[in-house]
């Protein structure tokens, strides 16, 4: 339905041009800004790219984790997030390190978004 | 704490033209150093805090004992505050015990509340020379050659700071250790949490962890509690100021240690673990020749996984600056994503080797 370049096509390209053209042009006292409008572009790109796929991802997780098939992502994490408050899962059983693998697939997945650089920079590939 | 990026204006009182706020700083500053007149040749904004305003002041003092050019910083606040940290006057009487305990700061010189000039609580103190700027210090090559020895500097700083012990009449205004410890500390972080419109299950797991290890009370001291890289000014190789003393209280000595050591403040070198300069070894070595006290490394991981939690919530809370209070601010508003960072740090340190297969 959509036209070509994509979304995330053009934010690219914005972005390349942003960086490269006109930040020769702005006064050194607009880079900082700049670039922080580079970042925020970069972070919509990658959004743009990974769709929905990572949220269904964890979606299935909660739902294994929980053996719940009604309730959506937020209603789980909510869930989840009273669970390890309360201290749930801490007897060593199996649910415990199923508990712990979505923490950090969660948190990988968000960071491929907002900074694969970081994600990096800890050897994450 | 972090930098807003945010063009700012004079310091302001409602109604007030900018000659008369001019006119009653000059006047604040003749009558604080007793000189018979001041001449005010420049008034300049400072980037820094996002919660306190800075200005360079510039300023020619005739009589008194600082008779001659004068080159300042005034210290208030901004209009929006994200944290609790104390007033301008408390902070001040934080840099004078600082100064006198021979801390590397900028003199403190005059403190008043009159409204005339900024319409809020302020403090001057000289200006010292030099950058703070975390990432030009971590990623300048010139600079690493020496960085080992100003993190072993900056440990001596620490102890020194350290070396400030309760009961002190003139910080009496510091809450006692018993109501800022790492107890009332854990209960803050689920109070916003819990009025936090997102989950966050990593943090809530770290949280958990930090009540289930909660290490035994030690003597309080004086903590810095915003110790790290970026507020420290080097001018060249040479330590000039330690800056920010806004959130100063009571607290565990390895809380400032575990605070410098964080993730969160290494900025271009996450390899250096002591804010991205050195390794531990050497800053922690001028910390413990100068206490005379070790460090125990068991007390410092508690605090570094409570300052990455920490640092998650201050991001969580400047963005809410703009998600919730409509500040139409970019550096804020992407400062949110950072939490995730230190969410990432917090599994590395609490679950080491535990990223599951095709993460």
């Amino acid at each position: 339905m959509r036209d070509l370049p994509t979304g995330s096509a053009l934010l690219a390209l914005a972005r390349d041009v942003l960086l490269n053209d006109l930040m020769p042009l702005l006064p050194p006292a607009a880079h900082l800004e700049a670039r922080l409008v580079a970042n925020s572009m970069a972070i919509a790109e990658h959004e743009a790219i990974s769709g929905a796929a990572p949220a269904q991802r964890i979606l299935h997780e909660l739902q294994e984790l929980y053996g719940e098939r009604g309730e959506g992502e937020e209603g789980l994490m909510r869930r989840l997030a009273c669970d390890l408050r309360a201290g749930a899962f801490e007897e060593g059983e199996p649910r415990e390190r199923h508990a712990h693998e979505i923490l950090w697939r969660l948190t990988i997945a968000k960071l491929r978004d907002a900074n694969p650089r970081f994600l990096n920079a800890n050897g994450f590939s | 704490m972090v930098d807003t990026g945010s063009p700012r204006s004079e310091p302001r009182v409602a109604g007030a033209a900018a000659e008369d706020r001019r006119a009653a700083l000059a006047r604040f500053l003749a009558e604080a150093s007793g000189a018979v007149a001041v001449e005010l040749t420049g008034l300049t904004p400072l980037r820094g805090g996002a919660i306190q305003e800075n200005w360079a002041v510039d300023a020619r003092f005739s009589g008194g004992a600082f008779a001659g050019e004068q080159r300042l910083v005034l210290r208030t606040a901004a209009p929006t505050g994200v944290a609790a940290s104390l007033g301008r006057l408390e902070e001040f009487a934080v840099l004078k015990a600082a100064f006198a305990a021979g801390v590397t700061v900028p003199e403190p010189l005059w403190a008043t509340d009159d409204p005339e000039i900024t319409g809020k609580p302020l403090f001057t103190m000289r200006r010292v020379e030099g950058t703070a700027a975390a990432h030009r210090i971590t990623r300048d090559a010139a600079l690493d050659p020496a960085l080992p020895a100003i993190a072993e500097r900056l440990g001596r700083e620490l102890a020194w700071i350290h070396a400030i012990r309760p009961p002190r009449a003139d910080l009496a205004f510091l809450a006692p250790y018993e109501e800022v410890g790492p107890t009332q500390q854990i209960a803050g972080f689920r109070a916003y949490l819990d009025g936090h419109p997102t989950p966050r299950p990593v943090l809530e797991w770290g949280v958990r962890w930090l009540e289930t290890h909660i290490p035994p009370l030690s003597d309080p001291v004086l903590c810095h509690h915003d110790f790290r890289t970026g507020n420290y000014m080097l001018d060249g190789t040479a330590l000039t100021g330690i800056l920010d003393w806004e959130f100063s209280g009571w607290g565990d000595p390895h809380e400032d240690i575990g605070w410098f050591c964080c993730k969160g403040w290494r900025f271009a070198r996450l390899d250096r673990e002591a804010g991205g300069i050195a390794d531990r070894a050497r800053f922690y070595q001028g910390y413990q020749s100068e206490s005379g006290r070790s460090v125990d490394p068991r007390r410092v991981f508690f605090w570094e996984v409570l300052a990455s939690i920490r640092w998650a919530i201050i991001a969580l809370q400047q963005s809410d600056r703009y998600m919730i209070g409509g500040e139409r601010n970019l550096d804020l508003a992407l400062t949110g994503r950072r939490a995730t960072e230190c969410e990432l740090e917090i599994l590395m340190l609490l679950d080491p080797g535990g990223v599951p297969n095709g993460a």
